[in-house]
């Protein structure tokens, strides 16, 4: 996995990240963060379960930009280090993590890895505690996560050392809307 | 229709961001490397048959083999694998192509699981 630049940074005088070289494609960026800040909006499904998915996807494909982001909404819903922590192999028997997250996080797997992982009692789990307008919102976010995250590292935009930060939750574009 | 798209059926707002998004991303390249692009995905994922590759161009084959990389090597891809892409569709060109090839795996992906059944939209 490279942590060189495979593409330069659209935008003059800022080294290349994400949104950076995304700016060589205006419009895809302008339709991405619209699509963002509404999924991130929306309260459907938890900012905490959205979350709990994204730093699953983050693990599973190496993502460590991904991995050392924590979004501010999330954090304000409970999920602190200590549950974050237990993302990861052997999640089934957390303490920490919900029952609902812990079918979230079965489903996150069979998307980004193997669909068989959902079947019998995995599938019944996550209907049982998620409607279905809340699994169509996981599946858009896993979705986007999975893409973005390997969109990015096949950019080499992977960094080298990065320390976590907490940033502010995608908003809603007033502008988009 | 993506089995995302499908699955967003009870909210058409967030629907019609999902279906811009995939369609400005689409917009940003040739239309004929969309559709090799997410045949060559899908064909990784057993899901069709993989695109006839006899008529195409090397630079085109380039970004198609690329592109068959993405579902389960994207950790793999080398240097030299993604200038040779650099080199035939320009920075721009690869920015969309990199987008476009990780959504067609994701897709792909939503569509084994099942996730417009699961909705209430299959």
């Amino acid at each position: 996995m490279s942590t060189t630049p495979r593409v330069s940074s659209g935008v003059a005088g800022e080294p290349a990240h994400f949104g950076s070289v995304l700016a060589h494609q205006p419009a895809i960026a302008e339709s991405f963060f619209a699509l963002y800040g509404r999924f991130w909006g929306s309260d459907v499904l938890s900012a905490r379960i959205k979350e709990v998915a994204r730093m699953r996807n983050a693990r599973v494909t190496e993502c460590g930009f991904c991995r050392n982001v924590r979004f501010d909404k999330a954090l304000g819903q409970g999920l602190g280090e200590e549950v974050v922590d237990d993302i990861t192999d052997g999640y089934e028997t957390s303490a920490k993590l919900t029952d609902a997250e812990k079918a979230a996080l079965k489903f996150t797997d069979a998307l980004i890895h193997d669909p068989e992982l959902l079947t019998g009692d995995a599938r019944a789990a996550l209907q049982r505690h998620l409607t279905p307008a809340q699994i169509a919102e996981l599946g858009l976010g896993v979705t986007l996560f999975l893409a973005l995250a390997k969109a990015l590292i096949t950019m080499g935009l992977e960094p080298e050392v990065m320390d976590r930060i907490v940033l502010p939750t995608p908003a809603v574009l007033e502008a988009a809307e | 229709m993506s089995a995302v798209c499908a699955a967003l059926a009870a909210d058409p707002v967030l629907a019609s961001h999902y279906a811009d998004f995939s369609a400005k991303t689409e917009a940003a390249l040739d239309p004929a490397l969309v559709v090799l692009v997410r045949q060559a995905v899908a064909a990784v994922h057993g899901m069709g048959a993989a695109p006839d590759e006899s008529a195409l161009d090397e630079g085109t084959r380039t970004c198609l083999a690329y592109a068959r990389r993405m579902p389960f090597e994207h950790t793999a891809i080398t240097d030299e694998e993604a200038a040779a892409v650099v080199a035939h569709l320009g920075e721009a060109g690869f920015v969309a192509f990199s987008v476009l090839a990780a959504l067609a795996d994701a897709e792909c992906r939503a569509e084994q699981v099942g996730l417009a059944e699961l909705a209430g939209a299959g």
